[in-house]
């Protein structure tokens, strides 16, 4: 599933910081923190922890440019957040802490392993670990997981979280409606999930799915005692398993956190409890975020996707800022599918012709280069994924302009010599996106394949355009430029949404390409199915290749973010799953 | 015989800017005794009320340069300390104006103005202040003073708007009065009740007056003497019955030909003094009334040349007029013949 | 006087009303006429990938699947007397005024406005109270001294305060006095009751940036008014009467030069109070202005509607009291 990233007040702040961008840089000017403590070093955190420590203390304060979607682990989809509950939620199984491919690996947090598969890949058994506690005293039972899951199914009630438990786990009748319809029914109404004993949890899925381990890995395992939950008024207190907890939160403007005195550091070796107090301020204007972090005078920056483009000039200038930054994958593609069903694009070479022409050059630059945007992606797996492989079917490394000539020779052969015409759909409060949609235009224009640009805001964007089918179809939109980013980050994770037939809707549509091609269904099926996770990893690259061969994506640029680490911060690295820091383990000097 | 009370000798007030400077007055002179009334007559612009304005000293504070002399009770206000001319102001002299709406302030009844203006001079209580207000508004013929001194301006009529004006430059008992254009503004029968008022108001005070006006017929009525005014310069000085009887410039025979009048045939219509004022940063050489005057030829070229300086023609009648005395009275029957044909 | 009150206040509500109406049309029935139905607006607050049965839960939820008038009069009841809403086995009391649950947080938006007013308002009149003074003696000085080397040089001041926009002298002032010489390092609103040197510390900057473009703005107005009225007859006669030149200048000229000036600055207030949305974006101040953005951006309807009617209510308030005082200090408007 598409997990959402935050977005940024566009026009405004952007113009007048621009202006202010030139007034920078001059090595090192703005107050960040003593370049005496030497700043270990530009992408130091991409592969080993910088600033080890164990110190105690201080207080570490986030800024967030919007507000969290939802601080109730139950009912978020954003990244960041995901990464955040940890500090105060354990799921049943999270990402291993550590730096590099390391922390690609699902591992156990509340469970005590991975789940014990049986019954054909039908059912999944957890245990949990007997000691754990809520911030009041009270121990964590297997139920508390049960009731977390249970809420996922009431989507009227907590509409923003993915909905893979209703998707995946055995279906009964009538539906289950979650636990708050008739309560004295449905408390514990969910059949799908069975808990034998207050430590055991036992799923069981409709279909095999091999996947699961990561599925248990999103925070809406994380332990909610039933008679602690206030439903949409969760959110401003869950009750905390995880090393803090909330002390105060005002919606939409500032949460603080305290450590939870009875978080135990043996029960959850993946985070820790450094830091006396973490603050969260939301809402805040993005430019001020970054020049806050560069003046010392925040930790981190929380929405994780780099710096804007007034502290990136600064950074990038500076030889002290830049050794303290790093330029981590975001764990992003930013793409444009191409849609199968429409004429002309439903030839093959047409697509490979689009394929060909694009400028790869062009789509980067127009996210803001190699180190702020990306690198040129040439399949749609970005790299940390785990079981990609890079190939390079159109030439979009070897020839990053494109390839005129190849190009018309496949406008030949699908039978549109002198090209064709088409639309351009594309997120109009997106920047980048625009300029993305406009370098593409440019580059087809040059083998006469001529196309108009529709902008849509990206809150409708799958509502009620590109993600309408009927929509692409009657408005001759061939292009759709969208990015996508995996829930858990192996071949399925990332691909299912976006390519396998079944996922196509007809309002709210993720598989813009509308690619409907049994091998891919296949291999996306029997991933669901394989258990050995070396075969099963393997599938990804070929899935890749097989979409790339059917041209269905025009894959632009594996997202970077330019991070800026504060020199103030102990423990920091980046988590190649979230594609910024961890910051279930960060502390302060 | 009365003393004199402002003795105004050789009056220049000119105006420098950037077109060049303007000779507002340029040399005027007279004397005015208690209890007796000077009107002065012109045209607009011919610096009647630019004369009493710096009789007021209420040129301070602008680019105004003055000469010459005004005595006021003995005392020189040309050059005096702002201070002290501002310390007679509303006491020793004041001054009432033309349009009485816009000249009090909107937002103040008119009692507070009165009583204001009696505060700065006087050292009394807020309580005394009022009731001198009061006091001075049914000295005005206004009725029932005592609530109407709590009213705003724009409560009162036109007529008594004009007489809350008097009472208040006449609440700290003034010892010259001047009153620039004072009816112009009102109806024709108002006119006539603040004409009188001022007339009892005079005779009861002791105060010497000016009349400033455009409008011969007021002038009239109240003024024991005359001065017409032309292009900053004097042009006339008399007494009512000179003027009006035996008038010497051609400028006031033109003044009072375009005037209907009541003691003569009718005349099948007006006869206007041909031509416009004049600049008063080019004032014409020599009479600065030449250049319209019909006679200016019978003086062989002084017109043109000369200026002409005041000379009596009479006892107390001056006139500033190159013309002799019998080219005047040849002057004068021809018009009347005119006047009867 | 009373009666004149009295009539203000009647045709007041009449206004809020009317204004609730406009409101609530603009958000409900325009983009229904763009095509868009209330299944397409329930999709946007489901996440991604919304299965159908999802999407009408919300629908029904968010009370969307009601006929508009329905919405209309339960949004009107629930400003006036508070309204109860049902979600499965609880009940929550909404109390008056209430403006309903924002559709993404599911919190009610009313106390969310109360706890970003105080920020609003901190801001607005302290800017107010600076702009005032500084504008209206800049242009009282100006007016004297006309033509002068200061006149000259504040009026060419006030037209840079007036071209200036606020996010412009805002990121300005942040980058010189709060980032490279941290004399106002992190602006963050603290509240007045918790600590009010901070409080003040905290809020110059921005008051300083929105007093800023406000002050040229009164400076040119209070200069053009008292050269105008220092040109009016009564002046000449308060000189007549012989009164000093400061009572002159002071109780007769300033007095009345004030007057549309007061007018201006209700209006001005009462639009701020709504919430100063640039300011408060620039500085992240997290008040009525941001909050205005975040509704907007979110397309949350309950939030902008109640925000929407709290910055009218300001508005035509803001206007009575303008009303009010204007009569009170010329007289020639009561009768």
């Amino acid at each position: 599933m598409r997990r959402r990233r935050t977005i940024v007040l566009p026009a405004l702040a952007a113009a007048a910081a621009l202006a202010l961008a030139a007034c920078g840089s001059s090595g090192g000017s703005s107050g960040g923190g003593s370049s005496s403590s030497a700043a270990a070093g530009f992408n130091a955190a991409v592969t080993k922890v910088v600033n080890p420590s164990s110190t105690k203390g201080g207080t570490i304060s986030f800024g967030n440019s919007s507000a969290p979607d939802s601080t109730d682990p139950g009912n978020t989809y954003y990244a960041y957040m995901w990464n955040f509950v940890r500090l105060y939620t354990m799921p049943l199984m999270t990402y291993k802490s550590c730096p590099g491919a390391c922390g690609l690996q699902v591992v156990p947090d509340l469970a005590t392993g991975p789940g014990v598969v049986s019954d054909n890949g039908l059912t999944w058994t957890y245990h949990i670990q007997p000691d754990v506690k809520f911030e009041d005293g009270t121990t964590v039972t297997s139920q508390d997981v049960k009731y977390a899951v249970e809420r996922t199914y009431d989507r009227g009630k907590f509409p923003l979280g993915p909905a893979y438990f209703p998707l995946l786990l055995a279906p009964q009748k009538p539906a289950y409606p979650g636990p708050y319809k008739d309560r004295s029914k449905n408390l514990m109404g969910l059949n799908a999930v069975q808990t034998p004993n207050a430590t055991t949890i036992v799923f069981h899925l409709a279909h095999p799915f091999a996947d699961f381990n990561y599925v248990v890995a999103i925070p809406q395992t994380a332990p909610v005692p039933p008679d602690k939950d206030t439903g949409a008024n969760y959110q401003l207190h869950p009750m905390s398993t995880g090393p803090y907890k909330f002390q105060s939160y005002q919606l939409n403007k500032q949460l603080t956190l305290v450590p939870n005195t009875y978080w135990k550091a043996s029960t959850d070796p993946n985070a820790k409890q450094l830091a006396s107090k973490i603050t969260m301020t939301m809402n805040m204007n993005a430019n001020d975020i970054d020049n806050r972090l560069l003046a010392g005078d925040l930790s981190v920056d929380a929405a994780g996707t780099g710096v804007q483009a007034a502290a990136r000039a600064k950074v990038l200038s500076s030889p002290s800022l830049k050794a303290s930054s790093d330029d981590p994958l975001a764990g992003f593609t930013w793409f444009a599918a191409l849609n199968t069903t429409l004429k002309p694009l439903n030839n093959i070479h047409c697509r490979m012709a689009v394929e060909y022409a694009a400028s790869k050059t062009g789509y980067v630059d127009a996210y803001g280069g190699p180190v702020a945007g990306g690198a040129i992606a040439t399949t749609v797996t970005p790299p940390n994924v785990v079981g990609h492989k890079t190939f390079d079917l159109y030439q979009g490394a070897s020839m990053p302009g494109g390839n005129v000539a190849a190009a018309k020779q496949q406008l030949k052969l699908c039978g549109q010599p002198n090209g064709f015409t088409t639309g351009i759909t594309y997120r109009s409060d997106r920047p980048k996106e625009v300029a993305a949609a406009q370098s593409l235009q440019a580059s087809l224009a040059r083998v006469g394949i001529k196309t108009s640009l529709h902008g849509f805001p990206t809150a409708t964007y799958d509502s009620n355009f590109a993600g309408v089918p009927k929509y692409e179809a009657q408005h001759d939109i061939g292009i759709s430029f969208y990015g996508w980013a995996a829930d858990w980050p192996d071949g399925w994770g990332f691909f299912f949404y976006i390519v396998d037939g079944k996922a196509i809707s007809p309002a709210g549509n993720t598989n813009l390409a509308q690619l409907n091609d049994p091998k891919v269904n296949d291999l996306l099926n029997k991933m669901a199915l394989t258990n050995n996770d070396a075969t099963r990893n393997s599938y990804t690259s070929q899935i890749d290749m097989q979409v790339m061969k059917d041209a269905a994506i025009l894959p632009g640029v594996w997202a970077k973010s330019l991070l800026y680490r504060s020199p103030n911060l102990t423990n920091v690295y980046v988590q190649p799953y979230y594609g910024m820091y961890n910051y279930a383990v960060l502390g302060t000097k | 015989m009365a003393e004199v009370l402002l003795d105004v000798r050789d009056l220049r007030v000119h105006f420098p800017t950037d077109d060049g400077l303007v000779r507002a007055v340029d040399g005027v002179s007279f004397t005015l005794e208690r209890g007796r009334t000077l009107g002065i007559v012109g045209e607009s612009g011919s610096g009647k009320s630019v004369t009493s304005l710096g009789i007021m000293g209420l040129h301070q504070g602008t680019r105004a340069q003055i000469s010459g002399h005004i005595k006021l009770d003995g005392e020189e206000l040309v050059g005096a300390p702002a201070a002290r001319v501002r310390e007679l102001r509303g006491s020793k002299m004041s001054m009432i104006f033309q349009d009485p709406l816009s000249s009090l302030h909107p937002y103040y009844t008119v009692g507070a103005q009165i009583a204001e203006a009696y505060l700065v001079h006087n050292k009394v209580s807020r309580q005394v202040a009022r009731k001198h207000a009061v006091d001075m508004l049914g000295r005005v013929g206004i009725p029932t003073p005592a609530t109407r001194v709590d009213d705003y301006p724009h409560q009162f009529s036109g007529g008594m708007r004009q007489r809350a004006m008097i009472a208040m430059a006449l609440s700290c008992d003034p010892e010259l009065l001047i009153a620039d254009e004072p009816t112009t503004a009102l109806d024709v029968t108002v006119q006539a009740q603040i004409l009188d008022l001022i007339w009892d108001l005079q005779r009861e005070y002791q105060s010497a007056v000016i009349i400033i006006t455009h409008d011969l017929g007021v002038v009239a009525e109240l003024s024991d003497d005359i001065l017409v005014m032309y292009a900053g310069r004097m042009a006339e000085y008399g007494s009512a019955e000179d003027i009006f009887d035996s008038p010497g410039h051609p400028y006031t025979w033109g003044l009072l030909g375009s005037m209907p009048r009541l003691d003569e045939a009718r005349l099948d219509r007006l006869i206007p003094i041909k031509g416009t004022p004049p600049s008063l940063i080019n004032v014409p050489s020599g009479c600065p009334f030449h250049p319209r005057c019909q006679y200016a030829a019978e003086t062989g070229g002084l017109s043109q040349t000369e200026v002409p300086e005041m000379r009596p023609v009479a006892p107390g009648h001056l006139v500033a007029c190159h013309l002799t005395n019998d080219q005047r009275r040849a002057a004068r029957s021809s018009a009347a013949h005119l006047e009867d044909a | 006087m009373i009666t004149f009150i009295i009539r203000r206040l009647i045709a007041t509500v009449f206004l809020l009303i009317v204004v609730s109406m406009i409101t609530f049309a603009i958000f409900f029935l325009i983009p229904r006429l763009a095509g868009q139905n209330t299944y397409q607006l329930a999709t946007e607050y489901v996440g991604r990938n919304p299965t159908r049965a999802a999407v009408l839960q919300v629908e029904a939820q968010l009370g969307l699947d009601h006929p508009l008038w329905l919405q209309y009069w339960n949004f009107l009841k629930g400003i006036v007397a508070g309204a109860h809403y049902n979600s499965g086995t609880t009940s929550t009391y909404c109390p008056p005024p209430c403006f309903g649950y924002s559709f993404r947080s599911q919190q009610p938006v009313w106390p969310q406005m109360v706890s970003d007013l105080p920020v609003t308002l901190s801001l607005a009149i302290g800017a107010a109270v600076i702009w005032l003074v500084a504008g209206v003696a800049i242009g009282v000085i100006s007016a004297l001294k006309r033509g002068t080397l200061f006149d000259r040089f504040s009026m060419g001041v006030a037209l840079a305060g007036v071209s200036l926009p606020i996010f412009f002298t805002g990121l300005i002032s942040l980058e010189l006095f709060s980032y490279k010489w941290p004399l106002f390092p992190n602006v963050q609103y603290v509240s007045f009751l918790t600590n009010p040197y901070l409080w003040a510390r905290n809020l110059v900057l921005p008051w300083i940036c929105l007093a800023f473009l406000y002050a040229a703005l009164y400076a040119r107005l209070t200069r053009a008014g008292m050269l105008e009225t220092m040109s009016e007859d009564y002046i000449r006669t308060a000189r007549a009467k012989g009164l000093p030149e400061r009572t002159v200048i002071f109780k007769h000229g300033l007095r009345a030069a004030l007057t549309p000036i007061v007018t201006i600055f209700g209006m001005d207030l009462g639009l701020l109070l709504g919430g100063a949305i640039i300011t408060e974006y620039t500085f992240s101040l997290h008040g009525l202005g941001l909050f205005t953005i975040l509704a907007i951006q979110n397309q949350d309807l309950p939030e902008i509607l109640g925000v929407t009617m709290l910055a009218a209510f300001f508005i035509v308030i803001a206007n009575l009291v303008v009303d009010v005082l204007y009569a009170y200090v010329d007289p020639r408007v009561r009768h």
